[in-house]
Order: structure tokens, then C-alpha cells, then sequence
């Protein structure tokens, strides 16, 4: 018990014996004790009072009567109400520091959770979204920013992904969503400003594919005069060899110049429509019968096991097979083969192009389908690779929803499968 | 929060119900959304490839309509709603139809985009079709930004927004008649330009629909015909 219980005690103890002896005097002994119980129970229930408005009002000095154990519990409530308050004040201002913090930062972010609900989000998603922060508390993302592209990012929930929507707020900016995983069920949703990259790769292409048409004029004057000139017959003996290397030369430049404008047209365009249907085992047959020359060595194998068609566009499809075959008969030895295979698998079907020739170093695989890249730089230009071929069969893919996978062995030959999902794939002639 | 008035039901399967329709209604508005800035995009730019597509993915924003359609039908039937909730599928059933036509009018902008982008292109590449179409643009979202955050003052603004649109329009339409009395050659190529204005000012007034279904649906008053600042005096909100 401590010192200040101890002390009320013997006070009340006092007062009810003092009362008691009074009346004893007067020999009313009841009386007494009953007037000293009174005057003890008046005094408590002004304490009591006190302590009521003072708890009320926040103002203990004012209400403090007297010292004993009412003061000590005025001082222990004072003293705790103050931590507290000095508690919260620090919290908030932990608060307002984060607050500020994710303010200052130029991405938007916006904590979802589970149903993709808005919990916060902070200044940045305002000037880039148009979020408001308390308006829109409870709200679902998807339908703030209702961009088909983000519900079908938000409903995929592969959060690996982002997308890059128009931004609701400023005409022609763009933003780029990316969703992370955050504290358990809850997601976080960064919004980016990608205005500029999106400006830059469109100059780019619009770049590559304005230089590439405007280079083409001059050289069809140039190789005009040089196809008169080895034509001609009366060229004096020492030109005849350099006039046929100079036509060579920009032939091939010309094809290159080509291929970029095709490939600026791939990158710019999106899915390929699905109106029409493709043939692919009269398509295999057409591209086989092209490269029947003596030139070709190695043997080509067609192997069609499945009579579906494809959708999409029959020229980007037989770009695609020229160029995976072109790139398979360059590379496999006169006794080779080179074998086309088409069929159907569970998941949609496949192109597969496999060859028995040199094998690919497996550090270049992934780097394949980059323009002009060369894995021997020594030989390859020699045999007529342009270096674009695989970069468009890539696009073309793309375009198709399809995808290109590709796996070798050195000096036991490669093998590039294209595969299709099934929504492109028609089974059957009805 | 405001949206606990649609989300306060005995049955859980009913919110659900109501919340899922409501997330479908401004998915649509979204895609029509992102098929009209297309549309847009394809007249200023010339792009006749990205006109196409927005005519042939119009019927992406029809299949929208018609599931939502047959869902409010379900709904009235089981649930036989009352008071808010009915206000609120009274409310989508007339929403999609304007969404649908908004749809449908970005597929004819989209179409006249191609058919232009073969034509000569006057030197300011239709600049008073693109300043239009960021207005309308910009109608139709704040349309479906009301109706998500069941914003009566956001709706009003758009309802007002309507009659500067309008004088847009009355402005493209006198220049396109001096460019045809001017150039009796260019009648073909600016006959096409009126229609596309003509579609755009249209969309102006479906979004202008849209918002009235919104004050309706939160307050339960009819503002359609009725003077503006009649209806904003009597508003409670």
C-alpha cells in the first residue's frame, strides 16, 4: 500500500474517531460518528466533482484542492494526458513528414487493397490522375481510371505487368501503370510519366522509316544506270568487275532500306486482324518451290501434320517463314537438312523451323532477334544476311499474339518454334 | 462515404450484384472512352489504319451493352428493387444506351478518319476538329467521373459544359461553309468534316444525358428540359 493510501486511511480514520469521541461526550456517540461520516463523504464527493470538471475541461492546476490522494491521482491523470497528447503530436507529425515525403515524389503512387479499392494515394496521382485523395477513398481504381488497359492489368493480376494508358487528365501525355504486390493483400499502383519516351520511340520510327523512303529514290536512280552500264556489253574490261560489284552492292542496300521500312511498319501497327485466313501448307509448299534453286543445297523437308489455317496476314506469314528458312539454309552444310514442320499442340499450334547445321552459341540466343546483330561477325556478311530478318519475324509474331522461341546446340543444328495461341488457330474447313 | 447508400443491403449477394453492374456500366464507359480519344487521335493525325480499328472494335462497346442490359433485367426480376436501387438500374439502362450511341458515333468518326486521311490535308490538319473533340473528350469523362463518384456538382458542370460545345459547333460549321463557297473543289472533303463535328457534338449531348441520369439517380429529380439555374436553386446537395 503506499504512502499516500496509507495517509487517506488514517485521515478518514481520524475524522470518524474524532466524530465518535465528540459524541461520546455529549453521550451521543451515533450522532457524532454519523455528522464526522457526513463531513467525510461531502468532502469526497467535492473532490470527486473537482476532478469530474477538471478531466472535462483539460484544466487540472485550477480544480487541485488540498494535497493528498485526490492531488496525487489529479497529478498522475495530468502527467499521462500530457504523454499522451505529446505521443500523438509526435505521431502525426511522423505523419505528416511521410505524407510530405511521398508528396515530394514524382511518381503518383496509390495503395489498393484486396478489391481494388483506393486506401491512399498522394499528390502526384492527383496532378497525373486526377485522384482526389479524400473523394475518392473507397472507390474502385478501375472505375477512376477506366482505361480498358489497366481493368484488364487489375483483372489479370499478373502484377508483373504495365501498361501505358492516356492520361484523364492532361490531353496527350501519357502515363505508365505498374502494379507491385504490398503488405499482404494489398496492392501498390505506381503511375509514371512515359510522355517523353513515347514521343521519342515514335520519332524514332518515324526517323528510321522517313530516312529509309527518302534514301530509296536515289539509289533506284543508281542502280537504274548501273544495270544499263553492266548490261551494255562495251564496258572497257578493267570497270566490268567493279560495275557488277557496285550493282551487287546496292541491290543489297536497297533490300536492307526495304526491310527497315517494313519493319518501321510492323513496329507502328498493332494487332494483325483476324479476318482473313492462312493456308500454311500451301504457303510452305509456295516458299520451298522459291528456293528450289541449284544454289540450295541443303535439303528442305516439309512436314505438315495438321490441316488448321491461321489468322492473320498471309505476307507477314511468309515473310516469316522466308526469313527462318533463308536463315536455316545459310547456316546448314550442302548434306543437311532443313525440316518445316506445322501442327496442332494443345495450347494453339506451331511453326517449327529446325536445322542440322552449325548451332547457335547459347550466349547469343537472346540477343538473336536484335537488328543487325551478328554472332560471327567474321563471316556472316559474306553470305548475305542483312541482320533484319529475325527482328521482323519477331514483330510479325508479335503482331500475331504469337511468340518465338529458340534453342540450339552448337554444331548439332537449331531449332526456332513459333507458336500460336489458340484463338488464332482455325481447326477444321467447315 | 456515398457509395454505402448502393452497398447497405441484407443480402450480400445483392450488393454484389449491384456493385458488380455498376463496375461493369463505367468498364464500358471507359471503353468508349478510349474508342472516342482513338477516334479523335486517328482524324487529327491522318492515321486511317487506327480509324479502322476503332470502326471494327465498336462492337466490343455493343456486346457491353447488351449484357449489361439483360443484367439489369435479372435484377428488376429477382430483386425487385425499391427507392435508391431502383433509381440506380433505371439509371444504367438509360446510361448504356447513350454510352452505346457515343460508341457509335466515335466508329463513324473513326470511319470518316480513314476515309480524310486519303484526302489532302488542309495546312492546320483540323485543328478546330481536335480543340472540339478534347471538349467532348473531356465531357465524357467527367460524365463517367460523376456517375462513379456520384458527383451532382461534377455532373452540373458537364450539363453547362454542353452549351459552349454547341457554340463550337455553330463556329466549324459557318468555316466549313466559307471553305466550301471559297473552294467548290473541297465540298467533298469538307462534307466530311461537318459529319465528323456533327458526330462530336452529338457526343456532347449523350454525356449531358449521362449527367442528368446522375442527378436523377442521387437525388432522385428530374433536370432534363428544365432551365439550369432552376434546377441548381432547388439543389439540396
Amino acid at each position: 500500500m503506499s504512502e499516500s493510501a496509507r495517509k487517506f486511511i488514517f485521515g478518514v480514520a481520524l475524522l470518524l474517531a474524532a466524530g465518535a469521541l465528540i459524541g461520546w461526550y455529549y453521550d451521543e456517540t451515533l450522532w457524532g460518528l454519523l455528522v464526522a461520516a457526513l463531513l467525510t463523504l461531502l468532502w469526497q464527493i467535492r473532490q470527486l466533482l473537482s476532478f469530474d470538471r477538471a478531466l472535462k475541461t483539460d484544466d487540472f492546476d485550477n480544480f487541485r484542492v488540498g494535497d493528498g490522494i485526490w492531488q496525487q491521482i489529479f497529478s498522475r491523470v495530468q502527467f499521462e494526458r500530457d504523454r499522451g497528447k505529446r505521443r500523438k503530436d509526435s505521431y502525426r507529425q511522423l505523419l505528416r513528414e511521410i505524407r510530405k515525403s511521398t508528396d515530394a515524389m514524382p511518381d503518383g503512387a496509390v495503395i489498393l487493397d484486396a478489391e481494388n479499392e483506393i486506401v491512399s494515394s498522394n499528390r502526384a496521382a492527383k496532378l497525373l490522375a486526377g485522384l482526389k485523395r479524400k473523394k475518392d477513398k473507397g472507390h474502385r481504381i478501375d472505375n477512376i481510371l477506366r482505361d480498358p488497359k489497366l481493368t484488364a492489368l487489375l483483372e489479370s493480376g499478373d502484377l508483373g505487368m504495365n501498361v501505358d494508358i492516356p492520361s484523364p487528365v492532361v490531353d496527350g501525355r501519357w502515363l505508365n501503370c505498374r502494379v507491385v504486390p504490398y503488405g499482404g493483400e494489398q496492392k501498390l499502383l505506381f503511375l509514371r510519366d512515359v510522355t517523353d519516351r513515347i514521343r521519342l520511340s515514335k520519332m524514332r520510327r518515324d526517323f528510321v522509316a522517313n530516312a529509309s523512303h527518302e534514301l530509296r529514290s536515289p539509289l533506284t536512280v543508281i542502280n537504274g544506270y548501273l544495270d544499263a552500264l553492266a548490261d551494255s556489253g562495251d564496258l572497257p574490261a578493267e570497270w566490268e568487275k567493279p560495275v557488277v560489284q557496285m550493282r551487287g552492292q546496292s541491290l543489297r542496300m536497297k533490300q536492307i532500306l526495304n526491310e527497315m521500312l517494313e519493319l518501321s511498319r510492323l513496329e507502328s501497327s498493332g494487332y494483325a486482324s483476324r479476318d482473313a485466313t492462312v493456308e500454311i501448307a500451301t504457303l510452305l509448299d509456295s516458299v520451298r518451290n522459291d528456293f528450289e534453286r541449284p544454289t540450295v543445297a541443303a535439303d528442305i523437308v516439309i512436314n505438315v501434320e495438321s490441316p488448321a489455317r491461321l489468322l492473320g496476314r498471309a505476307g507477314e506469314i511468309e515473310s516469316v517463314i522466308v526469313n527462318l528458312l533463308s536463315n536455316a539454309l545459310r547456316y546448314t552444310p550442302p548434306d543437311g537438312t532443313v525440316t518445316l514442320t506445322w501442327r496442332e499442340t494443345p495450347t494453339g499450334a506451331e511453326l517449327i523451323v529446325t536445322d542440322t547445321g552449325d548451332g547457335i552459341d547459347s550466349e547469343h540466343i537472346p540477343r538473336l532477334t536484335e537488328r543487325f546483330f551478328r554472332a560471327d561477325r567474321g563471316r556472316s556478311r559474306d553470305e548475305g544476311g542483312i541482320g533484319l530478318g529475325l527482328a521482323i519475324v519477331k514483330h510479325v509474331l508479335a503482331r500475331h499474339n504469337a511468340e518465338l522461341a529458340i534453342s540450339s546446340e552448337l554444331g548439332r543444328g537449331s531449332e526456332f518454334r513459333c507458336r500460336f495461341p489458340a484463338d488464332r488457330v482455325v481447326a477444321e474447313n467447315p | 462515404m456515398e457509395t454505402s447508400d448502393l452497398t447497405d443491403h441484407i443480402s450480400k449477394r445483392f450488393n454484389k450484384d449491384i456493385e458488380d453492374l455498376r463496375n461493369n456500366v463505367l468498364a464500358m464507359g471507359g471503353l468508349v472512352e478510349s474508342q472516342l480519344q482513338k477516334a479523335i487521335v486517328a482524324m487529327v493525325s491522318g492515321d486511317s489504319e487506327l480509324g479502322l480499328k476503332v470502326a471494327n472494335d465498336d462492337y466490343k462497346v455493343n456486346d457491353f451493352e447488351v449484357s449489361i442490359d439483360e443484367e439489369c433485367g435479372r435484377i428488376l426480376a429477382m430483386r425487385a428493387p425499391a427507392a435508391g436501387d431502383l433509381r440506380l438500374i433505371v439509371a444504367i439502362i438509360k446510361t448504356i444506351t447513350d454510352l452505346e450511341r457515343i460508341g457509335d458515333e466515335a466508329e463513324k468518326i473513326g470511319f470518316l478518319a480513314s476515309r480524310l486521311a486519303a484526302m489532302d490535308r488542309p495546312a492546320d490538319s483540323y485543328r478546330e476538329l481536335k480543340t472540339l473533340g478534347t471538349h467532348v473528350l473531356h465531357m465524357v469523362r467527367d460524365a463517367m467521373n460523376a456517375f462513379a463518384r456520384l458527383d451532382v456538382e461534377g455532373a452540373f458542370d458537364v450539363v453547362r459544359e454542353d452549351e459552349r460545345v454547341d457554340e463550337e459547333y455553330e463556329a466549324i460549321q459557318r468555316q466549313c461553309i466559307t471553305f466550301m463557297m471559297e473552294d467548290p473543289r473541297s465540298i467533298k472533303r469538307v462534307m466530311n468534316v461537318t459529319w465528323a463535328a456533327r458526330s462530336l457534338e452529338r457526343i456532347g449531348d449523350h454525356a449531358k444525358n449521362i449527367c442528368e441520369y446522375v442527378i436523377y439517380m442521387v437525388q432522385g429529380r428530374d433536370v432534363r428540359h428544365t432551365d439550369l439555374t432552376d434546377a441548381t436553386d432547388i439543389n439540396p446537395g
